[in-house]
């Protein structure tokens, strides 16, 4: 493959009068809904092959701080957002026949900045999880008629930056033969068994894992991660297809990104630290960049992480790292994490 | 493997100049799109306090694809080989229900070696359409001829070291190789050989020699024959006469294709070995001082020659050198004149003593694919070949497979396959173009478990053409016609789950767009229940938002679903139940709508009888039956069945009075704009009057209209 590759990306104009905080596509990637420091909400169509004629997009307006982050939820719920902001809200928006966008709900019991907002995966049902400043979790669970119940517990003290779902089927459980495996082949992850877990990233350093309890009622804290030596950016747990273990992503102001895997269900969570020396000291890069990366230890990134994203199979994973730089890492047969290909704004 | 680079284009700051972008408080964020392989790229501020900044400038998201995607006669390749790799799949999965042996039969490896030559036959259709210099409709070509050849030389060697015709596995290989090497390193170039042939004394010229070595080398036969012809003019006498018995030995060097035993040809390669040696001690013969023309030493050149029809390695090694010939060259030559019964098992061996004198070019992928192949090493070929071209690993690995020659120690339940491992990175790359979704689903589901999970995600997202903006027919029409692409697609590769998932998206589709007849009908098609609840619900929301015209008019469309509907479980029944009250129900304000009075009474008093109406609609279906009840012509309900109807009025009454006035009237409140209980109530002490005049005129009317009580 050619070493330089220029993408012909014909940019999107938002026309957000503010810096953009985040940018999500949508179920099919044929949306994109952005936020950003001026309040707004805003979708765009991204139409195939001619991104620049999109229709100029809806903008949802109603909060009152910016916006951090949006999330798409399943569209067999119907096309729907939600959003956090610093104004310590969580909107829900829904697109409908005739109406356009319209706010259909509003989250209000956190006390501080909502920083970031997640759909649990399809199976489990309208859910959403929230992490605020205030140091706690809410989970929402929307019923038929658009109501919901909501819990709402302590999740780091000073503040949760992130969250992510687990996929909704544990890995290995499909390859690993059932007791009762008389289940076609054909029946899928819609058959077996579905948790309700997610992660949590905090200022106290540490990654959680959060488990609901169907005889209790509630959500435990199942496990502590502990590896970053400073706030925990974001976490992304991988998706599961069909891969054998259950892989998380987190993304710190240590400047590192740590790979968590665990190869069962009673296995311990296992970390690894991405190594940007090996793969950023390619000439390419610019003389400022190359010096960067000469100064900083193994293991390490230039600069803090602010974003890890998997991609849809759950084989590449996208840094964004405060230097300027995406990085796309990929696991090698050898389970060696590899940069793969970097992307320069 | 090094990191790819991509920049994006236009910059979204001057190279150099990232620092004054940090500075500023701005660092680059990314999000993976599901839809291909792309990102979409963004600045986003390092400071996240809530600073209220506001920039006047643009605030762009970019879309960068981390893989080149497809285009232009690169499509095309894709498309026309996924077509072969299907039918070589259609018999690796017939070759299951057979015994497993027979995957190394006769049979099995010539219909393989029968796939593997149409993959280079179509290659090199590609490369002669890439090769013509024309203009192109869809675009510049996306890789060069150049890039096509190779895959042309690569796979058709593939085909000549790994797949013989059956039955020849232990023949000789030399001349297929030779014929290899002709066909794709084309030397000497025939400009040259025809400046030569136009010369009357092609000797004085400096590229003689080397030419009719290259000639004899490469066994061109015609060649070589032609310029020693022009020899018997030298004017030497010594080299006419060597000329002369060269002639008829290069002339009738045994070829094995002339030979239908091979103990012939061994026979007759030995006794023209005996010729040649014969040539070598004529040559001795020739004094020192007349092996010289006025140009060159010519013997030494015709030494070599007579060197390489001897067949000594050395000789051929050292005027392939001289010659800028590399290690395939003598490799070749060396299966006709050093050893022409060298077997495709030795020629490894071969092969390693060659390249360790002249090793291939590293900076040449197809040069080091060409030499891992003929030393017997696949993986290693493999591993160039994804470094050339994911299509060539990929297509490579899948036939290598089943010819056993990839490591097949099973791998860890967890881990991909060699083979799988290939192929799925070349979907992976496929994906870059959403539009080829068949194709990489297609190569996807070849791969295990985890290949069917990764194409079960693509599957689920194909676009259902929501947005009208992306299709000429009508949005029902286009959502029923990609829901049954997936549908199909679904079937072949059997996953119902995905097909369920689909339906499922769709009938909310459906819903937003009010068209429930669709909606309803994949409901029942994902045998999802509850969902199909919910659309009957929205259905009966008509009613209540729009009035009964409305509401008739949609629920018609949902009528035919209850033929086709099949139901076991008690919940099913339920949702089922719905279902049936909903149609019946919009059929009775169809009769209304028709004067069709006596079948609207009959029907509403069914729903009552048959429990099919749910309590929530009881007082809406009581309102509904005051115009009947208040019909002049005629008595429309029996006294039995009006009777049924003062129940139900009294249940509502008395319920209501007990606080569980919810239950049941929340529909007949709803449609009641601005109303509340009491008002509902109200409406039901109009059902109550007009029982109360019904049974009044059953007692006095009995000359009217008689329903014969059911």
């Amino acid at each position: 493959m050619a070493p330089a590759t220029v993408s012909d990306s014909v940019p999107i104009e938002t026309a957000h009068e503010d810096m953009i905080h985040d940018a999500q596509l949508d179920y099919y990637g044929k949306r994109l809904a952005t936020c950003s420091s001026d309040r707004n909400v805003k979708v765009f169509d991204v139409l195939e092959g001619d991104a620049q004629k999109t229709t100029g997009g809806h903008t949802l307006k109603g909060h009152t701080g910016p916006v951090w982050q949006v999330a798409w939820a399943h569209p067999k719920f119907g096309h729907i957002l939600a959003s956090c902001s610093y104004d310590g809200k969580v909107l829900i928006w829904k697109e409908q026949q005739g109406q356009g966008w319209t706010k259909v709900g509003e989250h209000t019991l956190h006390t501080a900045s909502v920083n970031s907002v997640s759909w649990a995966p399809h199976e489990l049902g309208a859910m959403l999880a929230c992490a605020s400043s205030d140091g706690k979790i809410s989970v929402l669970t929307f019923k038929d008629d658009g109501s919901w119940t909501a819990d709402i517990f302590n999740g780091h003290a000073i503040g949760c930056n992130a969250v992510s779902w687990a996929p909704a089927v544990i890995p290995g459980s499909l390859i690993t033969p059932q007791s009762q495996s008389q289940t076609a082949p054909s029946q899928g992850p819609n058959q077996t068994s579905s948790i309700k877990r997610f992660a949590s990233a905090g200022c106290d350093n540490l990654v959680k894992i959060w488990g609901y309890r169907e005889d209790s009622q509630s959500w435990v804290e199942e496990e502590t991660l502990e590896g970053h030596t400073d706030w925990v950016r974001d976490v992304a747990w991988a998706p599961n297809i069909g891969l054998p273990r259950s892989y998380i992503a987190t993304a710190s102001q240590d400047k590192t990104v740590l790979i968590w895997t665990k190869e069962s269900a009673t296995a311990p969570w296992v970390k690894t630290a991405l190594d940007p020396s090996s793969a950023l000291a390619s000439p390419v890069a610019g003389a400022t960049m190359a010096s960067a990366v000469a100064n900083a230890p193994a293991g390490k990134f230039p600069d803090v992480v602010w974003r890890v994203s998997w991609s849809l199979a759950g084989n590449l994973l996208a840094v964004s790292c405060g230097d300027g730089k995406v990085t796309l890492w990929k696991e090698n047969l050898k389970g060696v994490w590899e940069c793969v290909s970097d992307m320069n704004s | 493997m090094g990191a790819q680079h991509i920049n994006l284009v236009p910059p979204q700051v001057e190279s150099g100049h990232f620092d004054e972008l940090l500075q500023a408080g701005q660092t680059i964020s990314a999000t993976t799109s599901p839809f291909d392989n792309s990102l979409a790229v963004f600045l986003s501020p390092t400071n996240i306090s809530g600073s209220n900044s506001s920039s006047n400038q643009e605030e762009p998201v970019y879309f960068a694809s981390y893989d080149v995607i497809p285009s232009s006669e690169r499509r095309l390749f894709i498309a026309d080989t996924q077509v072969i790799f299907s039918m070589f799949h259609d018999m690796l999965e017939a070759a299951k229900t057979r015994e497993p042996s027979w995957l190394q039969s006769s049979e099995a490896l010539e219909l393989m070696r029968k796939f593997s030559v149409d993959y280079v036959n179509f290659i090199k259709e590609c490369w002669i359409h890439a090769s013509q210099p024309m203009a192109r409709a869809d675009g510049p070509l996306q890789f060069s001829a150049d890039h096509y050849r190779s895959l042309y030389s690569c796979f058709s060697l593939f085909v000549v070291l790994y797949l013989p015709e059956p039955g020849y596995e232990d023949a000789p290989v030399g001349e297929e190789l030779m014929e290899w090497l002709n066909i794709h390193f084309i030397e000497p170039s025939t400009e040259e050989g025809d400046h030569l042939s136009s010369l009357d004394k092609p000797w004085e010229d400096v590229e003689f020699w080397p030419y009719l070595k290259r000639v004899t080398l490469r066994g061109l036969t015609k060649a070589s024959l032609f310029f020693f012809n022009t020899l018997l003019q030298h004017p030497s006498e010594d080299l006419q006469d060597l000329a002369k018995s060269i002639i008829p030995v290069v002339e009738n060097q045994p070829r094995l294709q002339n030979f239908s035993a091979e103990r012939d040809f061994a026979f007759a390669s030995r006794r023209w070995k005996d010729k040649v040696k014969a040539i070598r001690i004529e040559m001795d013969r020739v004094p020192e001082d007349c092996r010289f023309d006025e140009f060159e030493n010519w013997w030494d050149s015709l030494s070599d020659i007579v060197g390489i029809l001897e067949g000594r390695s050395s000789v051929i090694q050292r005027v392939c050198e001289d010659l800028g010939a590399d290690w395939k060259e003598v490799c070749a030559a060396w299966g006709i004149f050093v050893d022409s019964r060298l077997r495709r098992q030795d020629l490894v061996d071969v092969a390693a003593e060659v390249l360790e004198n002249m090793p291939p070019d590293p900076t040449n992928l197809e040069d080091m694919i060409h030499s891992a192949l003929f030393l017997g090493k696949p993986e290693q070929a493999l591993r160039h070949a994804s470094q050339l071209d994911t299509w060539l690993s990929a297509h490579f690995a899948d036939v290598m497979e089943p010819l056993g020659l990839l490591e097949s120690d099973e791998p860890a339940e967890s881990e991909l396959s060699k083979r799988d491992e290939y192929v799925l990175s070349y979907a992976e790359y496929l994906h870059s173009d959403p539009t080829q979704w068949k194709i990489t689903i297609a190569y996807m589901y070849s791969c295990g478990d985890i290949g069917r999970e990764r194409a079960d995600e693509i599957l689920v997202r194909v676009p259902l053409k929501l947005h009208p903006s992306e299709t000429s027919g009508t949005p029902e029409e286009a959502i029923a016609q990609a829901v049954k692409e997936i549908s199909e697609v679904c079937f072949n590769h059997q996953r119902e789950a995905v097909r369920r998932t689909v339906c499922r998206i769709a009938a909310q589709s459906c819903v937003r767009q009010k068209e429930y007849g669709l909606a309803v009908s994949y409901c029942i098609s994902a045998e999802d229940w509850v969902s199909l609840g919910r659309v009957i619900d929205s259905i009966l929301e008509e009613y209540i938002k729009n009035g009964a015209a409305d509401f008739a008019k949609q629920a018609s469309k949902i009528a035919p679903s209850l033929q086709d509907i099949q139901f076991d479980s008690a919940t099913e029944a339920i949702f089922v139940h719905r279902l049936i009250f909903a149609v019946r129900y919009s059929q009775i304000h169809r009769y209304k709508l028709e004067k069709d009075y006596v079948s609207a009474a009959s029907d509403i008093v069914t729903l009552f009888r048959e429990e099919i109406a749910p309590k929530s609609w009881w007082p809406v279906l009581l309102c509904d039956s005051v115009e009947l009840l208040q019909y002049g012509p005629a008595l429309l309900f029996s006294t039995s069945d009006a009777a049924e109807l003062l129940k139900k009025l009294e249940e509502i009454s008395i319920r209501a009075s007990q606080g569980s006035g919810d239950d049941y009237l929340s529909v007949l409140v709803r449609t009641i704009k601005g109303g509340g209980e009491k008002d509902a109530l109200e409406r039901l002490k109009v059902v109550r009057l007009a029982l109360a005049r019904y049974f009044a005129r059953c007692t006095v009317g009995s000359n009217k209209l008689a329903i014969p009580s059911s």
